[in-house]
């Protein structure tokens, strides 16, 4: 088995790649490849099982794409022949259409999937996660996703996901297609989605994942973690490493997250959100 | 030119700091709010000491400002300073109103402030240091910092031009901050325990900033804190102006230009906050001399280091930076290397943030827990509002169960030590656990008379059943 990381020496932020030497440690015959900015991507030569790319600097994002943007048709192809990725932070937002700062464009990204990340470089944004993962979800909804309300999802096995966001700006437009709750990754029980008035969060079309939660989600999740690795890349396993404590960390996280009495946001210290938000 | 209303604000702060003292208030962040709310421009107006001295940068500043503060009072001098208070702009302005006369004069005669580097876009200005040092600029927290980039863009957009700089120039991030500004840089040569390849889990400058190709470090201390060149396009670490040499742990001495001063702790982290104070007060006029002979009057600040003997044991509380993974990475570094079977009590947990939502524990896994997986560490308390955060991270470096106890209250860790005679016992505290860590302390000490009690009721039994 084949796990590509993309540039690891600036998509590298707030503990991103330690989900990369936890499914090391889980698949201890994976080959970790790491494509630095002066290679080009090992995925658009050679079949790789996951290609991994994590959280970066305003300007990483920048030299980010500038090493995919060419590749950017592959890539599409790639995404549509259902090699799998796995995007986390605002390395996601390099797949959408573009990202605005402060009102002004900033970069033209690589278009898999419609949405405009607008982020300031003023305001931080920092919230807790709780969510749902359907393993098993089918193509297309019945109903739309309303503002602000819960986002309509196929009924069947859920697992519960939960996780940190940690970022300068959000995905917006993207329902203007009425696509979002399509290609959700998850739904927010608690916390935003795409955006504050968005449940649903991040992309999943075909094999690519992709989620603005950050850090070690992997660990963090157990059981997501299972459906990841068990049946997202097909590698036969019963039992996760560290599996009990990761569990007994993720039940305790889970209740306190759920439990409407933990704050949710954390606007610098002061509890009040700044104008924008 | 200072308005009306600029004596107003000052004359009501005045008033909100006597009446803080009468009803026993800290409030060291209030009376700058009341200023502030009547007189936004307050800072601006206030003009300052004759000389601003700032120190900013992720790790170091207050232990780099009490330095400062410690020898210029060691000099005769009159010193504002924001030490006991916040070192954002409210912390800042209730510092200059403490200062300053109800006629508006500054009694100080220089200021030494600790500003946050965040803050600095709204500090800056308003008041325009006339030096500021730039110790280091690493990874903090998440939440609030983001990434060292984004700091460093924040500082350079808006430092004050005339601002001389007194930088860093074994952090490659740090020492470019605000390139147009004048500057120095302070540096170490070389030490023995320098490597070329990162061994840490964060290595935030890894490509050139000029063509992006990889930095190659020749001596990296830590992290990207070394000195690094581009074998691409012959880019490199500045010349230092202030460069330390012979650093000797044993004898507590190191050279700087071929003087020789005293090192106050033998952690790296600490010899830079040394050389830099040595650079800060060379730049200043003082000669080796008169360093010197300020630097043997001073130490290093007890409530974030301290150690203390128990009942044949080494009690050490040491201040680990929660949110901070290069702090505590430091931190987990030091400890680790020090002589001697230990146990540590982890309990870095940020209580603020755990009462009003839930840490951000993604520094977890930036910070380098696997120091902690050496076989002199005994036994690992994982305590407090994270330690099942711990407690998995703990596993996830390598510690066997055996070695890792999880307790969820922090006064009850104590129970969880195994006491092994004679061995050093860490209480590891964040920011805001200084008191808690006083009492777990508290804690650790009963239990180690607890225990030579039983052991010495079970000799009195031993020798009864002998006689």
């Amino acid at each position: 088995m084949k796990i590509e990381v993309l540039f690891p020496e600036i998509c590298n932020l707030y503990g991103d790649l330690a989900n990369i030497r936890y499914l090391k440690e889980c698949i201890p015959e994976v080959e970790i490849i790491k494509t630095s900015l002066q290679d080009r991507p090992g995925f658009l030569e050679e079949e790789m099982d996951l290609v991994y790319m994590g959280t970066t600097t305003e300007n990483g994002q920048h030299l980010a794409l500038n090493q995919l943007r060419p590749y950017r048709q592959q890539i599409l192809d790639k995404v549509d022949e259902g090699t799998r990725f796995l995007i986390t932070g605002n390395a996601m937002e390099l797949f959408g259409e573009r990202i605005e700062e402060d009102g002004v464009e900033e970069a033209v990204c690589l278009g898999l999937f419609p949405g405009i990340a607008r982020r300031s470089s003023v305001n931080r944004f920092n919230s807790l996660f709780v969510g749902e993962f359907h393993p098993n979800r089918t193509e297309g909804t019945e109903e739309k996703d309303k503002s602000g309300g819960e986002a309509k999802m196929p009924a069947g096995e859920k697992i519960e996901v939960v996780g940190f966001m940690s970022q300068f700006g959000h995905m917006y437009d993207v329902e203007n297609e009425g696509t979002l709750e399509k290609i959700a990754l998850f739904n927010s029980l608690r916390g935003p989605g795409m955006n504050m008035e968005q449940k649903n969060e991040g992309i999943r079309i075909n094999n690519f994942l992709a989620t603005y939660v950050i850090g070690p989600l992997l660990i963090l999740n157990p059981p997501f973690t299972k459906w990841f690795i068990k049946d997202y890349l097909g590698y036969p396993i019963e039992k996760l490493v560290y599996e009990e404590a990761a569990m007994d960390s993720y039940t305790h996280r889970l209740k306190e997250y759920k439990d409407p009495k933990t704050g949710l946001y954390y606007w610098g210290g002061t509890n009040q959100r700044p104008a924008g938000y | 030119m200072r308005s009306v209303t600029f004596y107003i604000a000052l004359w009501m702060a005045k008033l909100a700091v006597i009446a803080l003292k009468v009803t026993g208030h800290q409030g060291t962040n209030f009376p700058g709010k009341v200023v502030l709310k009547i007189c936004p421009d307050f800072l601006r107006m206030a003009g300052g000491p004759e000389k601003i001295l700032g120190v900013t940068g992720t790790n170091g500043k207050t232990t780099v400002c009490n330095l400062l503060i410690s020898m210029f009072k060691a000099d005769g001098k009159k010193v504002l300073d924001n030490n006991k208070g916040s070192n954002t702009i409210t912390g800042l302005c209730t510092a200059f109103i403490k200062d300053m006369t109800p006629g508006g004069k500054f009694k100080s005669d220089l200021a030494v402030l600790e500003i946050d580097e965040r803050s600095s876009r709204v500090v800056f200005p308003m008041m325009a240091p006339t030096m500021l040092l730039i110790n280091n600029l690493t990874r903090d927290s998440i939440m609030r910092n983001g990434h060292p980039e984004y700091i460093s863009r924040i500082l350079t957009n808006s430092m004050p031009p005339e601002t001389k700089l007194l930088l860093n120039g074994d952090d490659l991030i740090a020492s470019s901050v605000a390139p147009a500004n004048p500057r120095k840089y302070f540096g170490i040569e070389s030490m023995d325990t320098d490597v070329e390849e990162c061994i840490n889990l964060v290595n935030d400058l890894q490509i050139c900033p000029n063509c992006h190709g990889l930095l190659k470090y020749t001596n990296r201390r830590y992290h990207h804190i070394g000195r690094a060149y581009c074998p691409n396009c012959g880019f490199k670490s500045p010349e230092c102006d202030y460069l330390a040499g012979d650093i000797d742990t044993v004898s507590m001495r190191m050279k700087v230009n071929g003087n020789s001063y005293r090192l106050l702790n033998d952690s790296v982290f600490n010899i830079y906050n040394v050389l830099a104070v040595v650079a800060y007060m060379s730049e200043l006029g003082y000669t080796p001399e008169q360093i010197e002979g300020l630097l043997e009057k001073t130490e290093i600040v007890e409530s974030r280091y301290r150690v203390e003997e128990a009942g044949g044991y080494r009690i050490i509380r040491q201040m680990s930076k929660d949110r901070n993974a290069l702090g505590s990475s430091r931190a987990f570094d030091y400890v680790s290397s020090q002589p001697g079977d230990k146990e540590i009590i982890l309990m870095m947990n940020n209580l603020s943030d755990a009462a009003e939502w839930s840490e951000n524990t993604c520094w977890l896994y930036d910070c380098d827990f696997e120091f902690l997986n050496r076989e002199n560490i005994r036994n690992i308390v994982a305590t407090g509002p994270r330690a099942r955060d711990y407690y998995l991270r703990l596993k996830m470096a390598g510690i066997d169960d055996d070695r890792i106890s999880l307790v969820d209250d922090e006064l009850s860790a104590p129970e969880a030590l195994k006491l092994y005679q004679g061995e050093s016992i860490y209480i590891l505290f964040g920011t805001d656990s200084i008191e808690l860590s006083e009492k777990v302390s508290g804690m650790v000490k009963k239990q180690i008379e607890s225990a030579a009690k039983a052991t010495d009721a079970g000799a009195n039994t031993d020798e009864g059943r002998k006689d």
